[in-house]
């Protein structure tokens, strides 16, 4: 992954980085941040799509800052989502 | 850039800078701790004690992930290292913390085959580019890192990637809070919460503060207009008698936190017995490890570590500085024996640590205002 903020210890910390999605691909999600493309993983928000804002830590998306669309557009098809919806009864 | 440029807007931050200081009677002191590193080196990045009324004064306190990591435990992830067949992962910073054998960084030099990364998923995908050698991610922070690592071991496990393993360390918020909230004589009068730890726990999870230690919170995102704003909420509430728990972050902290990361870090790990903090000592349930249906995983149950408990130097401040007791420049090694490019103690490595901060941006002004001071 690339580091993405240079004002910001993104190596270890307990900060977060926002990023744009530019694209959708199962739990991933390539976004653009400062004009760098990242990849990261949308296990947590899985019904990110294109266009949204991410707040992100460590290669994964934590929450969604901004919804550019209200449907999911990704299926929570992927086995590690549906190992986290089953525990929280998703 | 957006959620930046508006929240870096100096006249809003001197109309907030003004408000605060109506809200203080003169000659009082109002102590306000910023629990996360991040907003530590907000406030020195931006000059935020500058603005301030001399009644308001900012403790620095436990929440950079780095910080609290004790010596021993260094130790134990160099003895991982150094395992035949094995490459350690880590975030760039843990690598030069120092421990009671030197820091990761040495034990590279030494021939260890150690590599700096981003995330927990670049060491789950080094695991599978190098599928002779075991890849052990050394995994530090807090609950907003922890996620990170929860997903990751899902996917090791989806993926059947049997040479991944994971060193865990992370740790929790409350039981360093309650801590220091414990502590004889507490001189804080009220907390500026961590935003992106709120993002995963939420705000609901703080209100142990107000409703058994008497003390107010603001969660707060990072940028100095949102760290004035959750200062002027904290002083309000103050002035108006009430004592509760507010979110100045309502951009993306929900009072829930976010139920998915939750779930995945559950679904992982569980609470240790106890865990050992730089600066606050060994403290109960404070800390994760992997759950046993993660044992294939668990660097700890794979390996022996050492375990041992190393003391800080003793010249080192930094529990006193953790826990907001001493502010950096009153540490005797202070920018002499202990610099960013040769630390003594973890305060000065991660850019989060309040002595790094305090390097970086803030001890030019106290070098002109006492020279001999610093």
């Amino acid at each position: 992954m690339t580091k993405i903020a240079p004002d910001r210890c993104l190596t270890c910390s307990d900060d977060a980085v926002e990023a744009q999605v530019v694209d959708v691909s199962g739990n991933d999600a390539i976004v653009l941040v400062a004009g760098a493309r990242a990849h990261i993983a949308i296990d947590l928000v899985p019904e990110s799509c294109p266009g949204d804002l991410l707040l992100c830590h460590a290669g994964i998306a934590l929450e969604r800052l901004e919804r550019s669309c209200d449907v999911p557009q990704v299926a929570p098809s992927h086995k590690v989502s549906a190992a986290v919806e089953s525990k929280v009864g998703l | 850039m957006k959620y930046v440029d508006e929240f870096r807007s100096a006249d809003l931050a001197r109309g907030l800078a003004a408000e605060i200081t109506s809200l203080v009677r003169p000659g009082e002191t109002v102590r306000i701790m910023e629990v996360c590193g991040g907003h530590t080196h907000a406030i020195y990045r931006h000059g935020l004690e500058d603005l301030l009324p001399p009644e308001v004064e900012l403790v620095h306190g436990p929440g950079c992930p780095v910080c609290v990591i004790p010596m021993g435990r260094v130790d134990d992830a160099i003895a991982l290292a150094e395992e035949p067949g094995v490459t350690l992962a880590t975030f760039g910073d843990m690598m030069r913390v120092p421990g009671g054998r030197g820091s990761l960084l040495e034990a590279k030099a030494r021939g260890a085959d150690i590599r700096m990364v981003y995330s927990p998923l670049d060491a789950l995908a080094l695991a599978a580019n190098l599928p002779d050698r075991r890849v052990i991610f050394f995994a530090i922070g807090f609950e907003t890192t922890a996620p990170a690592t929860a997903v990751t071991l899902l996917r090791a496990r989806a993926e059947g990637t049997p040479n991944f393993a994971v060193f865990c360390n992370h740790v929790t918020i409350e039981p360093p809070l309650r801590a220091i909230l414990e502590t004889p004589g507490l001189r804080v009068d009220a907390f500026i919460g961590p935003g992106h730890v709120s993002t995963v726990i939420g705000t609901n999870a703080y209100r142990f503060i107000p409703e058994e230690y008497g003390r107010s919170v603001a969660v707060s995102a990072f940028e100095p207009v949102d760290l004035l704003q959750a200062m002027a909420m904290l002083l309000r509430q103050r002035a108006e008698g009430r004592c509760e728990v507010e979110n100045q972050y309502t951009r993306v902290v929900r009072p829930e936190g976010n139920s998915r990361a939750l779930a995945a870090i559950n679904a992982t790990m569980e609470l240790r017995d106890e865990f050992e903090w730089r600066g606050l000592g060994t403290i109960p349930k404070s800390a994760l490890q992997l759950r046993p249906e993660f044992a294939a995983w668990d660097a700890e149950k794979l390996f022996t570590v050492p375990g041992e408990r190393i003391e800080d130097p003793k010249a080192c401040r930094c529990g006193e500085v953790l826990t907001g007791q001493i502010k950096p420049w009153e540490c005797g090694v202070f920018g002499t024996a202990c610099t960013p490019e040769r630390p003594l103690g973890t305060c000065m490595v991660s850019s989060e640590g309040a002595c790094a901060a305090f390097y970086a941006y803030g001890r030019q002004r106290r070098l002109a205002e006492d020279p001999v001071g610093v």
